[in-house]
Protein backbone atom coordinates (compact mmCIF):
# COMPACT_ATOMS: atom_id res chain seq x y z
CA UNK A 1 0.00 0.00 0.00
CA UNK A 2 1.33 3.41 -0.97
CA UNK A 3 -1.07 5.35 1.25
CA UNK A 4 -2.60 4.07 4.49
CA UNK A 5 -5.08 6.28 6.30
CA UNK A 6 -6.17 5.02 9.70
CA UNK A 7 -8.94 6.50 11.82
CA UNK A 8 -8.43 10.17 10.96
CA UNK A 9 -10.69 12.71 12.60
CA UNK A 10 -11.07 16.44 12.02
CA UNK A 11 -13.55 18.76 13.67
CA UNK A 12 -14.12 22.45 12.94
CA UNK A 13 -15.63 23.82 16.13
CA UNK A 14 -18.63 21.56 16.70
CA UNK A 15 -18.77 20.22 13.15
CA UNK A 16 -17.05 16.88 12.70
CA UNK A 17 -16.06 16.94 9.05
CA UNK A 18 -14.15 13.67 9.18
CA UNK A 19 -14.82 11.20 11.97
CA UNK A 20 -12.62 8.17 11.99
CA UNK A 21 -12.09 7.58 8.28
CA UNK A 22 -9.79 4.72 7.25
CA UNK A 23 -8.77 3.70 3.73
CA UNK A 24 -5.80 2.50 1.71
CA UNK A 25 -4.59 3.30 -1.78
CA UNK A 26 -2.66 0.65 -3.66
CA UNK A 27 0.45 1.64 -5.57
CA UNK A 28 -0.20 2.15 -9.28
CA UNK A 29 -3.97 2.30 -8.94
CA UNK A 30 -6.56 4.88 -9.85
CA UNK A 31 -8.76 5.13 -6.78
CA UNK A 32 -11.88 7.28 -6.64
CA UNK A 33 -13.17 8.95 -3.51
CA UNK A 34 -16.88 9.66 -3.82
CA UNK A 35 -19.73 10.65 -1.56
CA UNK A 36 -22.54 13.19 -1.25
CA UNK A 37 -21.81 16.87 -0.59
CA UNK A 38 -20.52 17.41 2.92
CA UNK A 39 -19.28 13.83 3.24
CA UNK A 40 -15.81 15.07 4.16
CA UNK A 41 -13.95 14.23 0.96
CA UNK A 42 -12.14 17.53 0.52
CA UNK A 43 -11.27 17.65 4.22
CA UNK A 44 -9.86 14.14 3.89
CA UNK A 45 -7.74 15.44 1.00
CA UNK A 46 -6.53 18.37 3.07
CA UNK A 47 -5.53 15.99 5.86
CA UNK A 48 -3.77 13.52 3.58
CA UNK A 49 -1.86 16.25 1.75
CA UNK A 50 -0.67 17.87 4.99
CA UNK A 51 -2.62 21.11 4.50
CA UNK A 52 -4.53 20.34 7.70
CA UNK A 53 -3.57 18.33 10.73
CA UNK A 54 -5.87 15.53 11.87
CA UNK A 55 -7.13 15.69 15.46
CA UNK A 56 -6.66 11.93 15.68
CA UNK A 57 -5.49 9.07 13.51
CA UNK A 58 -2.44 8.27 11.46
CA UNK A 59 -1.46 8.66 7.82
CA UNK A 60 1.33 6.68 6.24
CA UNK A 61 2.65 7.51 2.79
CA UNK A 62 5.37 5.48 1.10
CA UNK A 63 6.38 3.96 4.44
CA UNK A 64 6.54 7.30 6.27
CA UNK A 65 4.22 8.72 8.88
CA UNK A 66 3.02 12.05 7.48
CA UNK A 67 0.12 13.23 9.65
CA UNK A 68 2.33 15.75 11.48
CA UNK A 69 4.17 17.01 8.41
CA UNK A 70 3.37 20.29 6.68
CA UNK A 71 1.97 20.46 3.16
CA UNK A 72 5.21 21.31 1.41
CA UNK A 73 7.07 18.43 3.09
CA UNK A 74 4.39 15.94 2.09
CA UNK A 75 4.63 17.27 -1.48
CA UNK A 76 8.40 16.75 -1.41
CA UNK A 77 7.91 13.16 -0.33
CA UNK A 78 5.97 12.67 -3.55
CA UNK A 79 2.32 13.22 -2.64
CA UNK A 80 1.13 16.21 -4.65
CA UNK A 81 -2.35 17.67 -4.72
CA UNK A 82 -4.25 19.54 -7.40
CA UNK A 83 -6.91 21.95 -6.21
CA UNK A 84 -10.61 21.97 -6.94
CA UNK A 85 -10.46 25.42 -8.50
CA UNK A 86 -7.18 25.59 -10.40
CA UNK A 87 -4.60 27.69 -8.57
CA UNK A 88 -2.24 28.75 -11.32
CA UNK A 89 0.00 31.80 -10.96
CA UNK A 90 -1.95 34.19 -13.15
CA UNK A 91 0.77 36.85 -13.43
CA UNK A 92 3.35 34.36 -14.65
CA UNK A 93 3.59 32.88 -18.10
CA UNK A 94 2.45 29.32 -18.69
CA UNK A 95 6.09 28.24 -18.90
CA UNK A 96 7.04 29.99 -15.64
CA UNK A 97 4.17 28.20 -13.93
CA UNK A 98 5.98 24.95 -14.65
CA UNK A 99 9.52 26.19 -14.02
CA UNK A 100 8.67 27.28 -10.48
CA UNK A 101 7.46 23.78 -9.60
CA UNK A 102 10.68 21.96 -10.54
CA UNK A 103 12.69 20.37 -7.77
CA UNK A 104 16.38 20.66 -6.95
CA UNK A 105 16.95 24.13 -8.39
CA UNK A 106 19.93 25.38 -6.36
CA UNK A 107 19.08 28.89 -7.60
CA UNK A 108 16.16 28.97 -5.18
CA UNK A 109 18.56 29.47 -2.30
CA UNK A 110 19.09 33.08 -1.32
CA UNK A 111 22.13 34.58 -3.00
CA UNK A 112 22.57 31.66 -5.38
CA UNK A 113 22.06 33.89 -8.42
CA UNK A 114 25.33 35.58 -7.39
CA UNK A 115 27.20 32.76 -5.72
CA UNK A 116 26.56 29.87 -8.10
CA UNK A 117 25.27 31.28 -11.38
CA UNK A 118 26.68 28.34 -13.37
CA UNK A 119 24.86 25.59 -11.49
CA UNK A 120 21.68 27.66 -11.43
CA UNK A 121 21.54 28.26 -15.17
CA UNK A 122 22.57 24.67 -15.99
CA UNK A 123 19.70 23.33 -13.90
CA UNK A 124 17.42 26.00 -15.37
CA UNK A 125 18.09 24.65 -18.87
CA UNK A 126 17.22 21.09 -17.77
CA UNK A 127 14.05 22.31 -16.09
CA UNK A 128 13.07 24.26 -19.17
CA UNK A 129 13.42 21.22 -21.40
CA UNK A 130 11.32 19.17 -19.01
CA UNK A 131 8.67 21.91 -18.83
CA UNK A 132 8.46 22.12 -22.61
CA UNK A 133 7.92 18.37 -22.82
CA UNK A 134 5.13 18.55 -20.25
CA UNK A 135 3.49 21.41 -22.11
CA UNK A 136 3.57 19.41 -25.33
CA UNK A 137 1.98 16.50 -23.49
CA UNK A 138 -1.00 18.55 -22.29
CA UNK A 139 -1.09 20.35 -25.67
CA UNK A 140 -0.48 23.83 -24.33
CA UNK A 141 2.71 24.50 -26.29
CA UNK A 142 1.05 27.24 -28.33
CA UNK A 143 0.43 29.13 -25.06
CA UNK A 144 3.97 28.76 -23.66
CA UNK A 145 4.61 32.49 -23.30
CA UNK A 146 1.03 33.53 -22.63
CA UNK A 147 0.17 34.83 -19.18
CA UNK A 148 -1.60 32.05 -17.26
CA UNK A 149 -4.30 34.55 -16.29
CA UNK A 150 -5.46 34.54 -19.91
CA UNK A 151 -6.19 30.79 -19.92
CA UNK A 152 -9.67 29.26 -19.77
CA UNK A 153 -10.76 27.24 -16.76
CA UNK A 154 -10.08 23.94 -18.50
CA UNK A 155 -6.66 25.04 -19.74
CA UNK A 156 -5.79 26.14 -16.21
CA UNK A 157 -6.62 22.65 -14.95
CA UNK A 158 -4.37 21.10 -17.58
CA UNK A 159 -1.64 23.55 -16.61
CA UNK A 160 -2.02 22.75 -12.94
CA UNK A 161 -1.83 19.04 -13.67
CA UNK A 162 1.36 19.60 -15.67
CA UNK A 163 2.74 21.74 -12.84
CA UNK A 164 2.02 19.00 -10.30
CA UNK A 165 3.93 16.54 -12.49
CA UNK A 166 6.98 18.83 -12.46
CA UNK A 167 7.30 17.96 -8.75
CA UNK A 168 7.79 14.32 -9.86
CA UNK A 169 5.14 12.83 -7.61
CA UNK A 170 4.62 9.17 -6.76
CA UNK A 171 0.98 9.91 -6.13
CA UNK A 172 -1.32 12.69 -7.14
CA UNK A 173 -4.53 13.90 -5.49
CA UNK A 174 -7.12 15.35 -7.84
CA UNK A 175 -10.07 17.24 -6.35
CA UNK A 176 -12.91 17.25 -8.88
CA UNK A 177 -10.74 17.71 -11.95
CA UNK A 178 -13.76 17.78 -14.27
CA UNK A 179 -15.69 20.51 -12.47
CA UNK A 180 -16.08 23.55 -14.71
CA UNK A 181 -14.17 22.06 -17.62
CA UNK A 182 -15.53 22.12 -21.17
CA UNK A 183 -16.38 18.57 -22.38
CA UNK A 184 -13.64 18.42 -25.02
CA UNK A 185 -10.93 19.43 -22.56
CA UNK A 186 -12.51 17.13 -19.99
CA UNK A 187 -11.98 14.12 -22.23
CA UNK A 188 -8.40 15.17 -22.81
CA UNK A 189 -7.89 15.58 -19.06
CA UNK A 190 -9.29 12.10 -18.44
CA UNK A 191 -6.90 10.62 -20.98
CA UNK A 192 -4.00 12.31 -19.25
CA UNK A 193 -5.04 10.88 -15.93
CA UNK A 194 -5.10 7.37 -17.38
CA UNK A 195 -1.73 7.94 -19.00
CA UNK A 196 -0.26 9.04 -15.70
CA UNK A 197 -0.71 5.58 -14.34
CA UNK A 198 0.08 3.66 -17.50
CA UNK A 199 3.17 5.54 -18.66
CA UNK A 200 4.59 7.17 -15.53
CA UNK A 201 3.33 4.69 -12.95
CA UNK A 202 1.84 7.45 -10.86
CA UNK A 203 -0.86 6.49 -8.37
CA UNK A 204 -4.01 8.61 -8.57
CA UNK A 205 -6.58 9.40 -5.91
CA UNK A 206 -9.47 11.33 -7.37
CA UNK A 207 -12.57 13.02 -5.99
CA UNK A 208 -15.24 13.10 -8.66
CA UNK A 209 -19.00 13.53 -8.82
CA UNK A 210 -19.63 12.11 -12.28
CA UNK A 211 -20.45 8.51 -11.38
CA UNK A 212 -20.20 7.16 -14.93
CA UNK A 213 -16.76 8.61 -15.25
CA UNK A 214 -15.67 7.27 -11.88
CA UNK A 215 -16.86 3.79 -12.78
CA UNK A 216 -15.09 3.87 -16.13
CA UNK A 217 -11.61 4.89 -15.01
CA UNK A 218 -11.11 3.72 -11.45
CA UNK A 219 -9.86 0.39 -10.18
CA UNK A 220 -11.32 0.97 -6.78
CA UNK A 221 -13.92 3.22 -5.26
CA UNK A 222 -14.03 4.52 -1.70
CA UNK A 223 -17.34 5.96 -0.56
CA UNK A 224 -17.57 8.50 2.25
CA UNK A 225 -20.67 9.72 4.04
CA UNK A 226 -20.89 11.94 7.11
CA UNK A 227 -17.17 11.83 7.68
CA UNK A 228 -16.82 8.06 7.56
CA UNK A 229 -15.90 5.51 4.92
CA UNK A 230 -19.05 3.49 4.29
CA UNK A 231 -17.91 1.33 1.40
CA UNK A 232 -14.71 0.37 -0.34
CA UNK A 233 -14.32 -1.95 -3.29
CA UNK A 234 -14.25 -2.42 -7.06
CA UNK A 235 -16.67 -0.22 -9.08
CA UNK A 236 -19.25 -2.96 -9.81
CA UNK A 237 -19.56 -3.95 -6.18
CA UNK A 238 -19.94 -0.30 -5.14
CA UNK A 239 -22.73 0.31 -7.64
CA UNK A 240 -24.72 -2.54 -6.11
CA UNK A 241 -23.94 -1.59 -2.48
CA UNK A 242 -27.09 -0.74 -0.57
CA UNK A 243 -25.46 1.62 1.89
CA UNK A 244 -24.07 3.62 -1.00
CA UNK A 245 -27.44 3.87 -2.68
CA UNK A 246 -28.95 4.99 0.60
CA UNK A 247 -26.30 7.62 1.12
CA UNK A 248 -26.81 9.02 -2.37
CA UNK A 249 -30.56 8.84 -2.64
CA UNK A 250 -31.42 9.69 0.94
CA UNK A 251 -32.49 7.43 3.75
CA UNK A 252 -36.18 7.34 2.94
CA UNK A 253 -35.66 6.49 -0.69
CA UNK A 254 -33.23 3.79 0.37
CA UNK A 255 -35.73 2.32 2.81
CA UNK A 256 -38.49 2.44 0.20
CA UNK A 257 -36.27 0.66 -2.28
CA UNK B 1 18.38 77.50 3.61
CA UNK B 2 17.33 78.62 0.20
CA UNK B 3 16.52 76.54 -2.78
CA UNK B 4 19.64 77.55 -4.73
CA UNK B 5 22.07 76.47 -2.05
CA UNK B 6 23.91 73.26 -3.04
CA UNK B 7 24.11 72.29 0.62
CA UNK B 8 20.35 71.93 0.58
CA UNK B 9 20.55 69.63 -2.43
CA UNK B 10 23.25 67.53 -0.79
CA UNK B 11 20.88 67.16 2.13
CA UNK B 12 18.05 66.14 -0.21
CA UNK B 13 20.31 63.62 -1.93
CA UNK B 14 21.43 62.03 1.34
CA UNK B 15 17.92 61.84 2.73
CA UNK B 16 16.61 60.48 -0.59
CA UNK B 17 19.29 57.80 -0.55
CA UNK B 18 18.48 56.78 3.01
CA UNK B 19 14.78 56.65 2.14
CA UNK B 20 15.68 54.53 -0.89
CA UNK B 21 17.35 51.96 1.37
CA UNK B 22 14.40 52.08 3.78
CA UNK B 23 11.89 51.57 0.94
CA UNK B 24 14.00 48.78 -0.58
CA UNK B 25 13.50 46.83 2.64
CA UNK B 26 9.77 47.22 2.30
CA UNK B 27 10.05 46.41 -1.41
CA UNK B 28 11.52 42.99 -0.61
CA UNK B 29 8.84 42.26 1.95
CA UNK B 30 5.77 43.78 0.34
CA UNK B 31 6.38 44.01 -3.41
CA UNK B 32 8.40 40.83 -3.73
CA UNK B 33 6.99 38.43 -1.14
CA UNK B 34 3.61 40.08 -0.57
CA UNK B 35 4.15 40.54 3.17
CA UNK B 36 2.20 43.55 4.44
CA UNK B 37 4.66 44.98 6.96
CA UNK B 38 3.11 47.99 8.66
CA UNK B 39 5.83 48.28 11.28
CA UNK B 40 8.88 48.79 9.08
CA UNK B 41 9.93 51.73 11.25
CA UNK B 42 10.52 49.32 14.15
CA UNK B 43 13.50 47.76 12.36
CA UNK B 44 14.97 51.23 11.86
CA UNK B 45 14.39 52.19 15.48
CA UNK B 46 15.73 48.97 16.99
CA UNK B 47 18.90 49.14 14.93
CA UNK B 48 19.53 52.83 15.65
CA UNK B 49 19.02 52.28 19.37
CA UNK B 50 21.15 49.14 19.52
CA UNK B 51 23.97 50.95 17.72
CA UNK B 52 23.77 54.10 19.83
CA UNK B 53 23.54 52.17 23.10
CA UNK B 54 26.54 49.96 22.29
CA UNK B 55 28.64 52.96 21.28
CA UNK B 56 27.57 55.63 23.76
CA UNK B 57 26.92 53.51 26.84
CA UNK B 58 29.35 50.69 26.45
CA UNK B 59 32.07 52.57 24.59
CA UNK B 60 32.33 49.96 21.85
CA UNK B 61 33.69 50.95 18.45
CA UNK B 62 31.15 52.05 15.86
CA UNK B 63 31.52 48.99 13.57
CA UNK B 64 30.56 46.80 16.53
CA UNK B 65 27.61 49.09 17.17
CA UNK B 66 26.49 48.78 13.53
CA UNK B 67 26.81 45.00 13.70
CA UNK B 68 24.77 45.07 16.91
CA UNK B 69 22.12 47.14 15.14
CA UNK B 70 21.85 44.59 12.34
CA UNK B 71 21.62 41.69 14.80
CA UNK B 72 18.92 43.48 16.78
CA UNK B 73 16.83 43.98 13.63
CA UNK B 74 17.16 40.30 12.68
CA UNK B 75 16.09 39.24 16.17
CA UNK B 76 13.05 41.50 15.93
CA UNK B 77 12.19 40.06 12.50
CA UNK B 78 12.33 36.53 13.92
CA UNK B 79 10.26 37.51 16.97
CA UNK B 80 7.55 38.96 14.74
CA UNK B 81 7.84 36.38 11.97
CA UNK B 82 7.77 33.11 13.87
CA UNK B 83 4.27 33.54 15.24
CA UNK B 84 2.82 35.70 12.44
CA UNK B 85 4.17 34.19 9.21
CA UNK B 86 2.23 30.97 9.64
CA UNK B 87 -0.99 32.92 9.70
CA UNK B 88 -2.78 34.79 6.94
CA UNK B 89 -1.27 38.02 5.65
CA UNK B 90 -3.71 40.22 7.56
CA UNK B 91 -2.39 38.88 10.85
CA UNK B 92 1.13 39.85 9.88
CA UNK B 93 -0.15 43.36 9.19
CA UNK B 94 -1.60 43.55 12.69
CA UNK B 95 1.46 42.00 14.34
CA UNK B 96 3.83 44.43 12.62
CA UNK B 97 1.77 47.50 13.54
CA UNK B 98 1.79 46.29 17.14
CA UNK B 99 5.50 45.42 17.00
CA UNK B 100 6.36 48.90 15.76
CA UNK B 101 4.44 50.59 18.53
CA UNK B 102 5.83 48.25 21.19
CA UNK B 103 9.36 49.18 20.14
CA UNK B 104 8.59 52.89 20.28
CA UNK B 105 6.91 52.71 23.66
CA UNK B 106 9.74 50.61 25.06
CA UNK B 107 12.23 53.20 23.82
CA UNK B 108 10.14 55.89 25.47
CA UNK B 109 9.79 54.13 28.81
CA UNK B 110 12.95 52.08 29.38
CA UNK B 111 14.73 55.25 30.43
CA UNK B 112 17.63 53.45 32.02
CA UNK B 113 18.52 51.81 28.72
CA UNK B 114 17.36 54.19 26.00
CA UNK B 115 17.44 57.64 27.53
CA UNK B 116 13.62 57.77 27.42
CA UNK B 117 11.67 60.53 25.69
CA UNK B 118 14.66 62.86 25.30
CA UNK B 119 16.32 60.22 23.14
CA UNK B 120 19.93 59.43 22.39
CA UNK B 121 21.29 62.54 24.16
CA UNK B 122 20.13 61.04 27.44
CA UNK B 123 21.85 57.70 26.98
CA UNK B 124 24.39 58.43 29.70
CA UNK B 125 21.78 59.57 32.18
CA UNK B 126 20.92 63.06 33.38
CA UNK B 127 23.55 65.77 33.25
CA UNK B 128 25.67 64.16 30.55
CA UNK B 129 25.33 64.55 26.82
CA UNK B 130 25.82 61.30 24.99
CA UNK B 131 27.05 61.09 21.41
CA UNK B 132 27.50 58.04 19.22
CA UNK B 133 28.44 59.35 15.81
CA UNK B 134 31.84 60.86 16.52
CA UNK B 135 33.85 58.24 14.68
CA UNK B 136 31.38 58.31 11.79
CA UNK B 137 32.00 62.04 11.38
CA UNK B 138 35.74 61.46 11.45
CA UNK B 139 35.27 58.79 8.78
CA UNK B 140 33.20 61.16 6.61
CA UNK B 141 35.82 63.84 7.14
CA UNK B 142 38.50 61.45 5.88
CA UNK B 143 36.50 60.71 2.75
CA UNK B 144 35.82 64.42 2.29
CA UNK B 145 39.56 65.02 2.23
CA UNK B 146 39.83 62.91 -0.90
CA UNK B 147 36.75 64.59 -2.39
CA UNK B 148 38.28 68.07 -2.12
CA UNK B 149 40.16 67.88 -5.44
CA UNK B 150 36.98 66.89 -7.27
CA UNK B 151 34.27 68.88 -5.49
CA UNK B 152 36.29 71.89 -4.32
CA UNK B 153 34.59 73.69 -1.48
CA UNK B 154 31.76 71.16 -1.55
CA UNK B 155 34.11 68.29 -0.76
CA UNK B 156 32.56 68.28 2.68
CA UNK B 157 31.59 65.51 5.12
CA UNK B 158 27.94 65.77 4.10
CA UNK B 159 28.91 65.21 0.44
CA UNK B 160 30.85 62.15 1.57
CA UNK B 161 27.76 60.94 3.42
CA UNK B 162 25.60 61.37 0.31
CA UNK B 163 28.07 59.33 -1.72
CA UNK B 164 28.35 56.55 0.87
CA UNK B 165 24.57 56.33 1.10
CA UNK B 166 24.05 56.13 -2.66
CA UNK B 167 26.85 53.62 -3.20
CA UNK B 168 25.15 51.36 -0.68
CA UNK B 169 21.70 52.00 -2.16
CA UNK B 170 22.79 51.16 -5.70
CA UNK B 171 24.69 48.08 -4.57
CA UNK B 172 21.56 46.86 -2.77
CA UNK B 173 19.38 47.55 -5.82
CA UNK B 174 21.80 45.70 -8.08
CA UNK B 175 21.97 42.65 -5.81
CA UNK B 176 18.20 42.50 -5.39
CA UNK B 177 17.52 43.20 -9.06
CA UNK B 178 19.41 40.08 -10.06
CA UNK B 179 17.95 38.03 -7.20
CA UNK B 180 14.48 39.02 -8.33
CA UNK B 181 15.14 37.53 -11.77
CA UNK B 182 16.56 34.31 -10.39
CA UNK B 183 14.65 31.14 -9.42
CA UNK B 184 14.61 32.56 -5.89
CA UNK B 185 12.66 35.58 -7.13
CA UNK B 186 10.32 33.29 -9.05
CA UNK B 187 9.37 31.48 -5.85
CA UNK B 188 8.85 34.86 -4.16
CA UNK B 189 6.54 35.94 -6.97
CA UNK B 190 4.62 32.69 -6.58
CA UNK B 191 4.24 33.31 -2.86
CA UNK B 192 2.99 36.82 -3.54
CA UNK B 193 0.34 35.44 -5.87
CA UNK B 194 -0.78 32.29 -4.06
CA UNK B 195 1.22 30.89 -1.18
CA UNK B 196 -0.98 27.79 -0.84
CA UNK B 197 -0.19 26.81 -4.42
CA UNK B 198 3.53 27.30 -3.72
CA UNK B 199 3.31 25.01 -0.69
CA UNK B 200 1.48 22.44 -2.83
CA UNK B 201 4.48 22.20 -5.15
CA UNK B 202 6.79 21.46 -2.25
CA UNK B 203 8.35 24.84 -1.40
CA UNK B 204 8.86 25.89 2.20
CA UNK B 205 6.70 29.00 2.11
CA UNK B 206 7.32 30.03 5.71
CA UNK B 207 11.06 29.75 5.15
CA UNK B 208 10.95 31.97 2.07
CA UNK B 209 8.76 34.52 3.83
CA UNK B 210 11.19 34.58 6.75
CA UNK B 211 14.04 35.28 4.33
CA UNK B 212 12.13 38.22 2.86
CA UNK B 213 11.25 39.53 6.29
CA UNK B 214 14.87 39.37 7.45
CA UNK B 215 16.35 40.93 4.30
CA UNK B 216 13.80 43.72 4.59
CA UNK B 217 14.64 44.13 8.27
CA UNK B 218 18.36 44.40 7.48
CA UNK B 219 17.77 47.11 4.88
CA UNK B 220 15.46 48.89 7.30
CA UNK B 221 18.17 48.64 9.94
CA UNK B 222 20.80 50.16 7.64
CA UNK B 223 18.52 53.06 6.78
CA UNK B 224 17.64 53.60 10.44
CA UNK B 225 21.29 53.69 11.45
CA UNK B 226 22.26 55.99 8.57
CA UNK B 227 19.47 58.39 9.50
CA UNK B 228 20.70 58.39 13.12
CA UNK B 229 24.30 58.92 12.03
CA UNK B 230 23.32 61.74 9.69
CA UNK B 231 21.42 63.69 12.31
CA UNK B 232 23.51 62.68 15.33
CA UNK B 233 20.64 62.72 17.80
CA UNK B 234 17.32 60.92 17.76
CA UNK B 235 14.41 60.23 20.04
CA UNK B 236 11.45 57.85 20.03
CA UNK B 237 9.45 60.57 18.27
CA UNK B 238 11.61 60.12 15.18
CA UNK B 239 10.19 56.62 14.78
CA UNK B 240 6.48 57.39 14.51
CA UNK B 241 4.35 54.91 12.52
CA UNK B 242 4.07 57.55 9.76
CA UNK B 243 7.64 56.68 8.68
CA UNK B 244 6.40 53.26 7.57
CA UNK B 245 3.81 54.96 5.39
CA UNK B 246 6.47 57.15 3.83
CA UNK B 247 8.07 53.91 2.70
CA UNK B 248 4.73 52.75 1.25
CA UNK B 249 4.26 56.06 -0.53
CA UNK B 250 7.73 55.76 -2.06
CA UNK B 251 6.96 52.29 -3.40
CA UNK B 252 3.55 53.34 -4.69
CA UNK B 253 4.87 56.57 -6.24
CA UNK B 254 7.48 54.77 -8.27
CA UNK B 255 5.49 51.72 -9.22
CA UNK B 256 4.79 48.79 -6.97
CA UNK B 257 6.72 46.06 -8.74
CA UNK B 258 9.65 47.88 -10.27
CA UNK B 259 12.83 47.90 -8.24
CA UNK B 260 14.46 50.70 -10.26
CA UNK B 261 11.53 52.94 -9.51
CA UNK B 262 12.27 52.80 -5.78
CA UNK B 263 15.07 55.44 -5.89
CA UNK B 264 12.91 57.61 -8.17
CA UNK B 265 10.02 57.37 -5.74
CA UNK B 266 12.35 58.11 -2.85
CA UNK B 267 13.78 61.24 -4.49
CA UNK B 268 10.31 62.49 -5.45
CA UNK B 269 9.12 61.90 -1.94
CA UNK B 270 12.12 63.68 -0.41
CA UNK B 271 11.62 66.67 -2.71
CA UNK B 272 7.97 66.78 -1.80
CA UNK B 273 8.69 66.42 1.87
CA UNK B 274 11.58 68.84 2.22
CA UNK B 275 10.15 71.05 -0.52
CA UNK B 276 7.04 71.91 1.43
CA UNK B 277 9.17 74.25 3.52
CA UNK B 278 9.45 76.47 0.47
CA UNK B 279 5.70 76.88 0.30
CA UNK B 280 6.08 80.34 1.81
CA UNK B 281 3.95 82.09 -0.78
CA UNK B 282 0.59 83.77 -0.39
CA UNK B 283 -1.99 82.46 0.58
CA UNK B 284 -0.06 79.78 2.47
CA UNK B 285 1.75 82.53 4.38
CA UNK B 286 -1.53 83.06 6.20
CA UNK B 287 -0.48 80.01 8.22
CA UNK B 288 2.58 80.33 10.36
CA UNK B 289 5.59 78.13 9.57
CA UNK B 290 4.77 75.65 12.31
CA UNK B 291 1.35 75.06 10.84
CA UNK B 292 2.78 74.83 7.37
CA UNK B 293 5.00 72.00 8.55
CA UNK B 294 1.87 69.96 8.99
CA UNK B 295 0.89 70.62 5.38
CA UNK B 296 3.46 68.09 4.30
CA UNK B 297 1.65 65.38 6.22
CA UNK B 298 -1.59 66.35 4.48
CA UNK B 299 0.22 66.26 1.17
CA UNK B 300 1.66 62.82 1.85
CA UNK B 301 -1.77 61.46 2.71
CA UNK B 302 -3.45 63.16 -0.22
CA UNK B 303 -0.88 61.85 -2.67
CA UNK B 304 -1.18 58.32 -1.34
CA UNK B 305 -4.95 58.42 -1.85
CA UNK B 306 -4.76 60.07 -5.28
CA UNK B 307 -2.18 57.61 -6.55
CA UNK B 308 -4.10 54.58 -5.33
CA UNK B 309 -7.30 55.95 -6.86
CA UNK B 310 -6.02 57.08 -10.25
CA UNK B 311 -2.68 55.45 -10.88
CA UNK B 312 -2.34 52.37 -8.66
CA UNK B 313 0.54 51.13 -10.79
CA UNK B 314 2.65 54.17 -9.88
CA UNK B 315 4.67 56.22 -12.31
CA UNK B 316 6.38 53.33 -14.08
CA UNK B 317 4.30 50.31 -13.12
CA UNK B 318 2.18 48.11 -15.33
CA UNK B 319 -1.49 48.68 -14.60
CA UNK B 320 -2.49 45.17 -15.63
CA UNK B 321 -0.27 43.65 -12.97
CA UNK B 322 -2.18 45.45 -10.25
CA UNK B 323 -5.72 45.09 -11.52
CA UNK B 324 -6.01 41.78 -13.33
CA UNK B 325 -6.54 38.57 -11.52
Amino acid sequence: MLLKVDGITKAFGGVKAVQGASFDVKEGSITALIGPNGAGKTTAFNLVSGFMRPDEGTIQFDGRRTERLSGHTVARHGLVRVFQTARVFTQMTVLENLLIAARHQPGEKFGAAWLMPGRTSRREREIRREAEERLALVRLTHLTHERAGALSGGQRKLLELARALMVQPKMILLDEPMAGVAPVLGEQLMEHIKELREKAGITVLIIEHDIDLVMSISDRVIVMDEGRVIADGPPDAIQANERVITAYLGRNAGAAA
Amino acid sequence: MDIFNPVFWIFVATTGGIYTIMALGLYVQFSLAGLPNFGHVAFMAVAAYAMAILVARYGLPLPVGILGGLVAAVILAILVGVPALRLRADYLAIATVAGGEIVRYLAMNLQGLTGGPIGSIGLLGPGKIATFNGSWQVFMGDIAFYLKPIFGKYGRPDTAMAIVVWVFAFAAILVLWRMERSPWGRVMQGIREDDTAVAAIGKNVVGFKMQALIIGALLGAVSGMLLALQIGVFSPDDYQPTITFYAYLIIILGGMNRIWSVPVGAILFTLLYTGTRFLNVYPLTLFDSGERAYLRLFLVGLLLVLFLAFRPQGIFGDRRQILEK
